[in-house]
């Protein structure tokens, strides 16, 4: 391992993950999103067991980590933990709380960027693109066991970032219009001069080298200035997958998180062989399939040249993950992921059935904060 | 002076006169209404100017400029225009009551036991504190002391309305600042129905007006809410949520209810919050949930206090009811801090003195409740309501900046340089 700006790379357990979720602070009389962050985490009575809950950029959202854990099921415990103390404080603050990429109406130019050194050098360096940045996602953490393994994984991962793309979609509306995106959010990201793919790396040396050049050109100090769709996590010893839209659920998430397992250990098993290189050429192409059309996306195979429609990716992939499913005990959540397949179940249809059912995007929110707190006695049906 | 300045112009007039025979004579005065319009703009330019120039709420600019050119200053606007605006003011003065009322959310209380401490606390300390204050400080009666209390408790939901909508504040201060202006404006106007029983009482040999008066407004106020509350829904159901008609609806309803109170005698203020109240709470399908007053509401916002500015009485001011109003002032503000400060909770204790600060003011209501009491008993009720009028007219000043500096001091202004031009 080598010391550099980046950091030692931490080795931890093999697929152990983490996942974080950046949620939606909403106001409880319009559903507009609302400036609370500080607020809430201000008032905070809680020990930490759980995980984090921290600010993030602007003060209409926060993020919730949780603890590294081994398995999904401890991913699920921890989020549910979140998700009680969450739903006190809110209540308490009498501020509302959601999932979804996007907030569907709000105004960005209203957003304000939170105190702090880092909040406040990223909106001098970013301007406006800092405030239009409150888009909210998933972020999930597979755990490696060494540097390399995690340069090889980060690149393994960037062919199925289109996957991930589809089954977590949920920001079809941005400012009071339909995008016609099943994820809007993503283009938020695009904007950033460092967004995209990793490039054709060798291991952990050539990534250190690569990242020095970067500096040496000034472009990127930190590993936080990367907005790569899956990078290593040094200083946690993960790769980080980076491209999910925050679900309307806490179950699809880690249902998500299951899935990334599962993929992981899949991948780090049989090794097949990386064309980091030619999936470099196609990978904003079906990056913007999957924004753009979700399951109906058409997705390009550099490699067989040709393309393939989504939902046959997924089914083959949901097929080949099913064993390292069940070994890492983790194939119940990925058979709830499945019936998100289907052209018209996941979040984005949901909201969209939402507003068409409301005529106004007000209500969609606030049934969207109910679907991610949803009464304690009462399960979220729909993720069942 | 400006008969001198009048002369050569009224002979041109009147020379023309002899030739045009459908001109009316010389106008010997300014029409009311015009005049009353040429100071609403001036109202206007002065609250821009003072936001612009020293960053004060553009409500004290309105209040000034009916204070300068109302009947205790320069006399511009008479006590006859005063009349004419009235419907204005009170139309104004609805629709902000309706606004809170609107936004008015019970439900947090039960989910948040500090608030529930805080809010009794407010009530029952400003009540009580400024209550004996009037009693034994002052030397009112019983009855017209707890009238005092009564007009003088709550905070002043116009000015905070508008106060937070300027400066377009949000967060926790902010909030709570709004809950508790709204608690306690209806706490005030219970305490104001029961306290009208009282002062009949008192007045008159006869039980009856003691008890039929408050029942009056009371289930009038009631009445008048639920029924134009009803109507609103019904028809705004028919609408698609958010629309120009649905606003329509809301303001038209909400005026139907302005005139209907004001024909039966109740109070406006009252049947408006309440009809806010019951639009809040009587609607599962969130018909009217979203649909919110155009921006036009500040228009007429300047009327209101331009029209309240130009009724405080300060022709008959004091030096003894002037410090007399200050310790209501004083007793008022150490009421509703000692109350936020006692109630402890997961707020930070300068957070909670803020809110404090920002429930401070004392406007619009306030005045018509006083005027309202004394209407009724003209020979004792205006100068023994001269307390909290008095106390009205400095906060009528002292108040938007107090709530405009809570709100700045908690941070949660939108960041940035205040627009120096536009309305709102």
């Amino acid at each position: 391992m080598s010391s550099t700006p980046l950091g030692e790379f931490t080795d931890s357990a093999a697929l152990t993950l983490g996942v974080e979720l950046e949620l939606q602070l909403v106001s409880r009389r319009d559903f507009d999103l609302t400036r609370g962050a500080t607020d809430l985490i201000g008032s905070l009575d809680y020990d930490g067991r759980y995980g984090e809950i921290k600010l993030e950029i602007t003060e209409s959202m926060i993020e919730i980590s949780t603890q590294p854990q081994a398995t999904v099921d401890g991913i699920a415990a921890d989020l549910g933990g979140l998700r009680e103390t969450l739903r006190h404080h809110s209540q308490r603050n009498n501020i509302g709380i959601c999932g979804g990429g996007t907030h569907p109406f709000h105004r960005w130019p209203e957003r304000r960027i939170c105190p702090g050194e880092r909040f406040d050098d990223l909106y001098q360096r970013y301007g406006y693109l800092a405030k239009q940045f409150t888009v909210f996602g998933q972020h999930i953490h597979v755990g490696c066991t060494s540097a390399d393994d995690a340069i090889w994984l980060t690149q393994a991962l960037g062919v199925y970032v289109p996957a991930f793309i589809a089954l977590s979609a949920s920001s079809p509306f941005v400012d009071g219009v339909d995008s016609f995106f099943q994820s809007a959010r993503l283009n938020a990201v695009s904007a950033f001069p460092l967004s995209g793919q990793c490039p054709p790396l060798a291991g952990w040396a050539d990534f250190v080298e690569h990242f020095s050049f970067l500096q040496a050109c000034g472009i990127a100090q930190s590993i936080k200035d990367l907005y790569w769709d899956v990078r290593p996590k040094p200083e946690f010893g993960t790769v980080e997958i980076r491209v999910c839209d925050t679900p309307l659920t806490i179950e699809q998430a880690v249902a998500l998180a299951a899935l990334a397992q599962s993929l992981a250990r899949w991948l780090l098993r049989t090794r097949p062989e990386l064309q980091t290189a030619k999936q470099l050429h196609v990978a904003r192409y079906n990056k913007f399939q999957a924004c753009r059309y979700g399951m109906a996306a058409m997705i390009s195979d550099p490699i067989a040249l040709a393309q393939q429609p989504m939902q046959e990716i997924l089914k083959a992939l949901f097929e080949t993950l099913a064993d390292d499913a069940r070994e890492l005990g983790c194939e119940h959540w990925l058979k709830a992921l499945r019936h998100g397949i289907a052209d018209e179940a996941g979040d984005a249809a949901w909201l969209r059935a939402k507003q068409q059912e409301h005529g106004n995007l007000n209500d969609v929110v606030r049934e969207a904060t109910e679907r991610l707190m949803p009464p304690p006695s009462k399960p979220s049906a729909e993720n069942s | 002076m400006l008969d001198s300045l009048l002369a050569l112009p009224r002979s041109l007039w009147e020379s023309l006169l002899e030739r045009l025979f459908f001109l009316p004579p010389f106008p010997e005065s300014i029409d009311s209404l015009a005049l009353f319009s040429l100071l609403l703009v001036i109202g206007l330019l002065i609250g821009e100017w003072l936001h612009a120039r020293v960053g004060w709420p553009k409500v004290i600019g309105y209040v000034l400029a009916g204070t300068v050119f109302g009947p205790s200053l320069l006399g511009w606007i008479s006590i006859e225009a005063l009349a004419q605006a009235r419907p204005i003011a009170d139309a104004a003065l609805g629709l902000l009551m309706m606004e809170v009322g609107r936004r008015l959310d019970i439900s947090w209380l039960g989910r948040n036991p500090e608030l529930l401490r805080s809010t009794l606390g407010d009530i029952v300390l400003s009540f009580a504190l400024i209550f004996l204050f009037a009693l034994w400080v002052v030397g009112l009666t019983p009855a017209w002391a707890a009238a005092t209390a009564a007009v003088t408790m709550a905070s002043a939901p116009a000015v905070v309305l508008l106060t937070i909508d300027e400066y377009k504040a949000q967060g926790q201060v902010t909030e709570r600042v709004i809950l508790h202006t709204a608690i306690s404006s209806a706490a005030s106007f219970v305490a104001f129905a029961i306290v009208l029983g009282i002062v009949h009482a008192e007045q008159n040999e006869g039980w009856l007006n003691a008890l039929a008066h408050p029942l009056w407004v009371a289930a009038g106020a009631l009445l008048i809410a639920g029924l134009t509350s009803r109507m609103a829904l019904a028809i705004a159901r028919l609408l698609p949520k958010r629309s120009l008609a649905q606003v329509f609806v809301l303001i038209a309803c909400a005026l139907l209810a302005v005139g209907i109170g004001r024909m039966l005698a109740v109070p406006v203020f009252l049947t408006l919050f309440l009809m806010g109240v019951l639009l809040a709470t009587h609607d599962p399908q969130q018909t009217l949930r979203y649909t919110q007053l155009p921006e036009g509401h500040w228009l007429l916002a300047i009327v209101l206090f331009v029209v309240v500015g130009a009724s405080l009485p300060w022709q008959n001011f004091t030096w003894l009811t002037g410090l007399q109003a200050l310790g209501l002032l004083a007793v008022r503000a150490i009421a509703k801090t000692a109350a936020l400060a006692l109630a402890g909770g997961s707020l930070p204790m300068p957070k909670r003195l803020l809110v404090g600060m920002g429930i401070q003011p004392l406007s619009a209501t306030a005045v018509f409740m006083a005027y309202e009491i004394a209407s009724l008993y003209p020979e004792i009720g205006s100068s023994t309501l001269a307390l909290p009028l008095f106390a009205a007219a400095i906060m009528e000043l002292a108040g938007p900046a107090l709530c405009r500096q809570a709100l700045k001091k908690s941070g949660e202004c939108e960041s940035g340089t205040p627009e120096t031009g536009g309305i709102a």
